[in-house]
């Protein structure tokens, strides 16, 4: 699946580049049906998961502590000193932010998503963020939209939030003009089918579309609870000939799918960054996308139309992007190479290290301070945030006598490479992280991403 | 024959008894048996008091058995009974008796149990003989288990960590051929990676090193 893949791909993405420059970056996740335990992963990246779900899946309270033994068993063994946490959803990655805080190690904090204000769950969620987030050293944020959306949620100082924003790697999206059709016009449309991808738009959209425009046809790809609504609309207007679903695509696959277009189609009602933007641009492909969240901010304005995220606005920028295209005046062979430039994980990584560097020269709080800042999240919430971290710390000390640091064996890091000459810059950086030792750690949950 | 004794480092879950020691001994050119146990060197003191406490358990336990038979079964108090065990059998019947059952139970179970599976040395054992095979030995209390692996079964030597508890550890295994999980080594111990590295480095220099210096053809 496309998006699916997002979180996961950034965390190892960027890992890799990290790795490269350097620094050791472990993840810790919690185990899958098919694997667990302790993996290696390309350049040495270390990967644990963590099989401790399926012993306490049934109470809430004792999850939160419940992870800390072997979380810092883990930090110990592989001598960590920052721990950077993704994806906002995951109980995990909140826990562990605490649990590091607790320990006095560093904790950066990476928001993908954006939430609203309104309903139940948000609240819900927006609460546990807050909690999180009140005693973390840096807050990164994949958009400007969703770093205002976050420190709104979360209460914080904006100067504490950076904003790096994903990549591609471009290698991976290379266009081919061979593969799209030559008489007629597609459009490509590859999401998970949810209501917060904008199907319903789509639903609505296509017939107008393909009335107003006999020669235009479409490519779907993707699955999920709304393929249903796309199938009776097919049926009903008697499309399939024009509208071709291809059902779930793996991440590889994306790129072949996308080639056979000339117009990219996302309707999303909300997006923190859009990745598949990214991508579809470097196929070369004409982005028709709803102007909503950070997607106004991914491409330039000539790679893209916008739309309001309404039936009769997205109609209108299709036909006009389609009318575009069919004049020549798009110059969609030259979107590779400009995306190439702008996005890259090498320049996502060197983002991140400054973000790191600066966590590492910030001052250490105690834990008084730390309980203050808990204690002002609210009245009710901010005393039992306070209570949940005495807790941890109790059992941080008990922890320190059960099992002593000294009796932990260090895992060995991976052999590294002797230093490239080619990259200058990156050489300098190794020799200085040896000397000051820093290394990362992604973590993150990883449950329901990954759906192939 | 060559000795050495090394130390790995001791985990929570053997608080009460001694860390494993490591002894290597290779007996020939091509043998290499890896021991590793928690148990006192054996000087004359130390077997003389391994023996004492090992008799002192039997006793205790043979009591606490007798205690819950006479308890289940008061003994006929005939002048069939030879005169001598007679009064000891009176006396645990008159104390048995004295006891409830769901006093008495689940005391005598815990007793046993703790007389009978703990506080017994461990000792695992690896040897290695090249062109034969590995075997791997673990010796708890009263049990003995070993396995033999044929050295043309054996694929590779490994260091792995796995999750255990609240811990990660570090384990050494061996890949068998046609087989899907791993054979672990010193199951029961699991020293720590000096130690391990160590094993691994030792065995698999005896396993794969070419069998003669001319020769150069390593398998």
């Amino acid at each position: 699946m496309l998006q699916s893949g997002g979180v996961e791909s950034h965390m190892y993405q960027l890992a890799t580049k990290l790795i490269d420059r350097g620094h050791k970056v472990i993840i810790i996740t919690h185990s899958y049906k098919t694997r667990h335990g302790v993996r290696y992963l390309t350049n040495g990246l270390k990967v644990y998961y963590v099989p401790f779900f399926v012993i306490y899946r049934e109470s809430t309270l004792p999850t939160v502590f419940s992870f800390f033994p072997i979380f810092r068993n883990i930090l110990i063994r592989e001598k960590i000193d920052i721990v950077h946490g993704h994806a906002s959803l995951s109980s995990l990655c909140h826990e562990a932010i605490l649990h590091a805080r607790t320990m006095g190690l560093r904790t950066c904090f990476t928001d993908h998503s954006l939430f609203g204000f309104a309903d139940a769950a948000s609240i819900l969620t927006n609460k546990l963020l807050k909690f999180t987030l009140s005693d973390v050293d840096h807050v990164i944020c994949v958009s400007h939209t969703c770093k205002e959306n976050t420190v709104l949620r979360a209460a914080l100082d904006p100067s504490m939030v950076s904003v790096i924003p994903n990549a591609v790697v471009a290698e991976n999206f290379k266009p081919d003009p061979t593969a799209a059709s030559k008489s007629h016009i597609t459009i490509v449309v590859i999401s998970r089918l949810f209501y917060n991808k904008g199907t319903d738009l789509l639903v609505a959209a296509i017939p107008r579309i393909c009335e107003l425009h006999p020669s235009v046809h479409f490519i779907i790809a993707g699955s999920g609870p709304k393929a249903i609504d796309l199938e009776q609309m097919l049926e009903k207007h008697m499309l399939q000939d024009r509208v071709q679903m291809l059902g779930p695509v793996r991440h590889e696959e994306v790129r072949d799918v996308m080639v056979r277009g000339h117009i990219y189609l996302h309707p999303s009602l909300t997006e923190a960054f859009g990745t598949v933007l990214v991508e579809a641009a470097s196929c070369g492909l004409y982005v028709v996308c709803t102007r909503v969240g950070g997607i106004p901010e991914v491409l330039p304005s000539h790679m893209t139309v916008f739309s309001r995220p309404e039936e009769d606005d997205l109609v209108s920028a299709t036909s006009r992007a389609i009318k575009e295209i069919r004049m020549g005046r798009v110059k969609t062979e030259k979107f590779h190479e400009q995306v190439k430039s702008m996005y890259s994980w090498t320049d996502v990584a060197e983002r991140t290290e400054r973000v790191y560097e600066g966590i590492c020269t910030g001052e250490r709080v105690g834990l008084m301070e730390r309980l203050k800042r808990y204690y002002g999240c609210g009245i009710w919430a901010g005393k039992l945030f306070v209570l949940c971290v005495v807790v941890d710390s109790l059992i941080l000390v008990l922890l320190e006598f059960l099992f002593p640091q000294s009796g932990i064996d260090t895992a060995r890091s991976w052999p590294t490479k002797a230093p490239r000459m080619t990259d200058g810059g990156g050489r300098r950086d190794r020799s200085k992280r040896r000397g000051s030792n820093v290394e990362a750690v992604v973590e993150e949950d990883l449950n329901g991403v990954r759906e192939n | 024959m060559r000795i050495t004794i090394l130390n790995s480092p001791q985990s929570i879950t053997k608080m009460f008894t001694k860390p494993p020691k490591l002894r290597i001994r290779t007996p020939s050119s091509t043998t290499v048996e890896f021991t590793l146990s928690n148990a006192p060197p054996p000087t004359l003191p130390h077997t003389l008091l391994t023996h004492f406490t090992s008799l002192l358990r039997l006793i205790l336990a043979a009591t606490t058995l007798l205690l819950l038979l006479t308890k289940f079964q008061p003994p006929p108090y005939s002048s069939s009974i030879h005169p001598l065990i007679h009064p000891i059998l009176a006396t645990f019947s008159r104390f048995s008796t004295s006891l409830q059952w769901r006093h008495l139970l689940p005391a005598s179970a815990v007793l046993l149990y703790v007389l009978l599976f703990i506080g017994g040395y461990t000792e695992e054992s690896l040897v290695v003989i090249r062109d034969l095979g590995v075997q791997i030995t673990t010796k708890t209390g009263w049990s003995t288990r070993s396995r033999f692996i044929p050295t043309e079964r054996v694929s590779d030597m490994w260091i792995c960590e796995g999750f255990r508890g609240f811990e990660v550890r570090f384990y050494l295994a061996v890949v068998v051929e046609g087989e899907e999980g791993l054979v672990v080594v010193f199951p029961t111990l699991l020293p720590g990676r000096r130690v391990l590295e160590l094993v691994w480095r030792g065995a698999r220099r005896c396993l794969h090193e070419p069998k003669h210096i001319g020769d150069g053809v390593e398998r």
